[in-house]
């Protein structure tokens, strides 16, 4: 037997092979059964101490003025808080829906809330789910707020924060923001941790609503 | 073809295009290298002299099937993650009949056509300029077109969903019409190389 298959010719060797595998596949089983998915908490808890699983508003509002379009924004607050001020390019769905968004596995998803704590949640629930490429937004809405729509200088700025400041200045213009100025600029800074529902939640959220009208402008 | 570590964000756009300028050299260097830059090598095989680029698909096909279905048997892949085609039956298939009426007048597949004009043939210098021109007269004509360029939609349809019979039998039914078709193309090929013969030249 393995004399015979000595004695074939190279291209005959793999038709054999050919055979062989192909036949046995027939009896294999479905390929899908390798695409079970296991969750890692080793690995998982890796990712999040190395804060890899985050995304800085200053990098989302880079990738936006780029007009990247590789990764899928998702704002997982309500349809409400949605249509009163979203990130631009970013698609509403509830946490209950999210299995359901159609969603690729493959896919970039970058996630926000109001705050962190969903987010966090619906990043959890896609890992688990076997989604490779699922970031958060780090800070959440409020984050982007603070470092997007309305940047502050610190009250001493050592010269690499002023000439972060005077680039996020022109980010802020670009959504519609307004940068933030003088000493009181951190004393009015809203805390992630605080609800946002007092006056200068709707205040933001009216004058952040500037970015889609200009977007539809364009 | 820069999956997964594209889509994964282990590099942006960038970075990206330059991996797949490499991999364009590269393929377009093998390519010229088993002969696919000759427009008669490429037409010889609707002749049924020369049925090296039909061998050369279907060892790519094979090899690929074989590769994913034991990698991922073996739980080294995971094929839910595959990027699937999207089907549009009638589209396709009137694609596909331009294409291959464009391949057996020009002499040239888009791709090889590129490897034909990097080593200067005029023929492929031509046959891209009609590609391009094509493009053009498609992008023009899209709103016209749109609505058959999205008809008889099937989703992303796999052979086993859509015969209803299993994975492993659909390779091994796909196997045996590779054997074959090698069997049945050397077997062409020498009757076509020894009618030639017979003819005087």
């Amino acid at each position: 037997m393995k004399r015979i298959f000595e004695n074939l010719r190279p291209t005959h060797k793999a038709g054999v092979l050919v055979g062989i595998l192909g036949f046995i596949a027939t009896f294999a089983g479905s390929p899908y059964q390798g695409s079970q998915f296991t969750i890692d908490a080793q690995e998982l808890a890796r990712v999040v101490e190395a804060t890899t699983d985050h995304v800085n508003p200053e990098e989302l509002a880079d990738w936006i003025i780029q007009g990247k379009t590789d990764f899928r924004l998702i704002d997982l607050r309500t349809a409400q808080e949605y249509g009163e001020y979203h990130i631009p390019g970013a698609e509403n769905t509830g946490l209950t829906a999210l299995p359901d968004a159609g969603l690729q596995k493959t896919e970039k998803i970058v996630l926000y809330s109001e705050g962190g704590i969903h987010s966090a949640q619906a990043w959890f629930l896609l890992k688990a789910k076997g989604y490779l490429a699922v970031y958060m937004l780090f800070g959440g809405l409020g984050g982007w707020k603070d470092e997007v729509l309305f940047p502050a200088l610190a009250d001493n700025p050592t010269p690499a924060q002023t000439v972060r400041f005077g680039r996020m200045k022109e980010v802020s213009k670009f959504f519609g923001g307004a940068p933030r100025t003088g000493a009181s600029g951190p004393a009015q800074t809203p805390s992630y941790t605080l609800p946002k529902v007092e006056i200068p939640q709707s205040v933001e959220a009216s004058s952040a609503r500037a970015p889609k009208k200009k977007k539809e402008g364009c | 073809m820069n999956a997964p570590f594209y889509k994964f964000g282990l590099f942006g756009d960038n970075v990206s295009l330059i991996v797949a300028f490499f991999i364009g050299i590269g393929f377009g260097f093998f390519l010229e290298r088993a002969g696919f830059g000759s427009a008669r090598k490429l037409t010889a095989q609707f002749y049924f002299t020369d049925l090296t680029v039909f061998k050369v698909m279907f060892t790519a096909i094979i090899t690929a099937m074989l590769g994913l279905f034991y990698l991922s048997w073996m739980g080294l892949v995971d094929l839910s993650l595959v990027y699937l085609t999207p089907t549009y039956l009638l589209p396709q298939v009137a694609g596909g009949i331009i294409l291959g009426v464009g391949f057996v007048v020009g002499g040239y597949c888009p791709g090889t056509s590129c490897v034909a004009v990097s080593t200067g043939k005029l023929d492929g210098v031509v046959y891209l300029l009609g590609v391009i021109a094509g493009i053009v007269v498609f992008g023009e004509l899209f709103p016209l077109l749109g609505d058959f360029y999205t008809a008889t939609p099937m989703g992303q349809i796999t052979l086993p969903k859509l015969l209803n019979v299993p994975y492993g039998l659909v390779v091994f039914l796909v196997s045996l019409l590779a054997v074959g078709g090698f069997a049945g193309a050397t077997w062409v090929e020498k009757k076509m190389a020894s009618r030639k013969g017979e003819q005087p030249l």
